[in-house]
């Protein structure tokens, strides 16, 4: 029976300390291995130099960050800085701006018109503003803009939602609307007019009114039923008419000069040529700011308003007027969002990449120590 | 410089190491000449035990501690002694050069390494003849966990983390290793 049947790990590991043997198999092995300890083995004195010429002198210890804790590092640094980037972009996307609304903003901003060139003016009362609807008949009154003010050229664009008790009460609503606009000299672009079987309904309506007209149409729209919310934007054209007429006047003038020029017999061809070329430039651009002023003009004289009429309170979107931080909250967490779904379709672009190249990395490991052993054992 | 003997220090413990492991627990790095200087023994024998060829030894150690001393950087004495982390780089190095034996040895067609003419003390100074010659027979694998574990007196983790293999196969691989020398012995004194 060999050694190795007798003596078992715990009592090798006792040996290899220098414990005193209790068996004669053990004192054998105890022998060898005192044997084995005993041999004197040395470097020879050409490879100590050799070794210790090549040894510099010590280095100080440098800053090096092993990298598994640069991972932990630099981990929680990426998502600091995801976090960061959103917080600056929801900040500078927030913006300082703030919305007026509410009957009380009015006038002021219907007031201000002539200085800025768009204006807003939003309304918001009946199921919008969480309360009980309001009489139709007190309403418009009280809540339409003097838009249109005398003597400049102004775009209106409205939007209104009013609320009416039933579906009958829709279709009328619906063709009174279009008459309205036809009686204050406008018309229907455009009526979808939709009744679910689910119940309840509403028409979306696209009307066109002379601007002189849109406080009238205003007013009598909204007295179709519960004013829900209004919205009226007034943009002033003045400016753009102003540049265009000037525009126009310049550009006939340079056509009037260059026909002049033409009609002189003694002009050389050359110049003639060059001279039919600006004459030909000048009236494409003159066509082109006259087409532009005609469109100013349509668009300064005739309003645009889009009329919700409904059954449903649901129908209504509610607005939630957020603050700056609030703003900027939102705008974080939507850039947080984009951030991850960058970040997830990277990992299931990188992660079956990523797990075939462990797995070629674990295949070639295996087969270097497989390798590696039968090397040794040969 | 001599390698420690038995018992010098306690259970689990690498003997020569101790002194620099008591510098690794206060965090103060020693220097690589130091280290050089006092792992170079403890190096070459293992490598003479790997190899079975001292000049080979000589020069595989000598390239140990240069790539040693380039990646000296990235020693961590958090992670283990000097002795072990030498020690894994020689046995890399040892694996390259066998690797490069066994080519030439393919390339040539014949059995160009002898390990030693027999008398030739390979293993060191003082061993019987029995077991140098024993020492012969085994194949480097089985040398090396001795070396490792009875010269060198690595603990069961670090000479299994040496070996790149589990602490159950280093000390099956050892006791194995301890069997047969003893077998190899007896045959010869037969």
């Amino acid at each position: 029976m060999s050694a190795s049947d007798v003596i078992g790990t715990e009592r090798l590991e006792a040996l290899l300390r220098g414990d005193a043997p209790r068996t004669r198999e053990e004192s054998a092995r105890g022998a060898l291995l005192s044997e084995l300890r005993g041999a004197m083995l040395h470097a020879p004195e050409t490879l100590r130099e050799r070794v210790l010429a090549t040894a510099p002198v010590p280095r100080r210890l440098s800053l090096r960050v092993p990298s598994r804790r640069l991972a932990l590092v630099v981990v929680p640094a990426a998502l600091g800085l995801a976090v960061a980037a959103a917080l600056v972009h929801g900040f500078t996307g927030s913006g300082g701006q703030t919305v007026q609304h509410g009957v009380a903003a009015a006038p002021t901003v219907v007031g201000a018109a002539k200085a800025q060139p768009s204006t807003v003016f939003r309304a918001a009362t009946g199921s919008a503003a969480g309360g009980a609807p309001s009489a139709p008949s007190s309403l418009p009154a009280q809540v339409a803009p003097p838009v249109g003010s005398g003597g400049r050229l102004q775009h209106t664009e409205a939007s209104l939602q009013v609320r009416v008790p039933d579906v009958g009460r829709l279709s009328a609503a619906t063709s009174a609307a279009t008459r309205i606009a036809t009686s204050l000299g406008g018309f229907a672009q455009s009526v979808v007019y939709r009744t679910p079987q689910s119940g309840g309904g509403a028409s979306y309506i696209e009307l066109r009114v002379p601007a002189q007209n849109v406080r009238a149409a205003l007013a009598k729209l909204a007295a179709l039923g519960s004013l829900v919310s209004q919205q009226v934007s007034v943009q002033d054209l003045q400016h753009d008419f102003a540049v265009e007429s000037a525009q126009i006047a310049q550009l006939r003038r340079t056509v009037a000069a260059l026909q002049k020029a033409l009609r002189n017999p003694a002009l050389p061809d050359a110049q003639r040529v060059l001279l039919q070329i600006k004459l030909a430039e000048s009236k494409r651009a003159l066509s082109q700011r006259l087409h532009a002023r005609t469109g100013t003009v349509t668009s300064g004289t005739t309003a645009r308003i889009s009329l919700v009429l409904s059954t449903e309170k649901s129908i209504v979107p509610v607005v939630h007027h957020r603050g700056r931080l609030g703003r900027m909250l939102h705008s974080a967490v939507g850039f947080l969002g984009l951030e991850g779904t960058i970040v997830l379709y990277a990992l299931i672009v990188a992660g079956p990449l990523a797990l075939a190249v462990a797995l070629v990395w674990g295949l070639a490991r295996l087969r270097r120590r497989r390798d590696e052993q039968r090397l040794l054992t040969a | 410089m001599t390698i420690g003997g038995p018992g010098a220090v306690g259970p689990g413990v690498n003997a020569v190491s101790t002194s620099l492991d008591a510098s690794v627990a206060l965090s103060a790095r020693p220097g690589f000449a130091e280290v050089a200087s006092e792992q170079l023994d403890a190096v070459y024998r293992y490598l003479v035990f790997l190899t079975g060829d001292r000049v080979a030894a000589e020069d595989l150690a000598a390239e140990t501690f240069e790539k040693a001393f380039r990646s000296w950087r990235r020693f961590d004495p958090r992670r283990g002694t000097p002795r072990t982390w030498l020690c894994r780089i020689a046995r890399t190095v040892a694996i390259d050069w066998f690797r490069a034996e066994t080519r030439r040895r393919r390339r040539e067609e014949t059995y160009a390494r002898e390990l030693a003419v027999a008398g030739d003390a390979v293993f060191g100074e003082g061993l019987s003849a029995p077991l140098e010659q024993a020492l012969r027979e085994l194949s480097p694998a089985e040398r090396e966990v001795v070396a490792l574990r009875v010269l060198l007196e690595l603990d069961g983790p670090s000479a299994a983390r040496v070996l790149g293999i589990s602490q159950t196969a280093c000390s099956t691989r050892l006791s194995r290793a301890l069997r047969r020398l003893e077998e190899r012995i007896g045959d010869v004194r037969e």
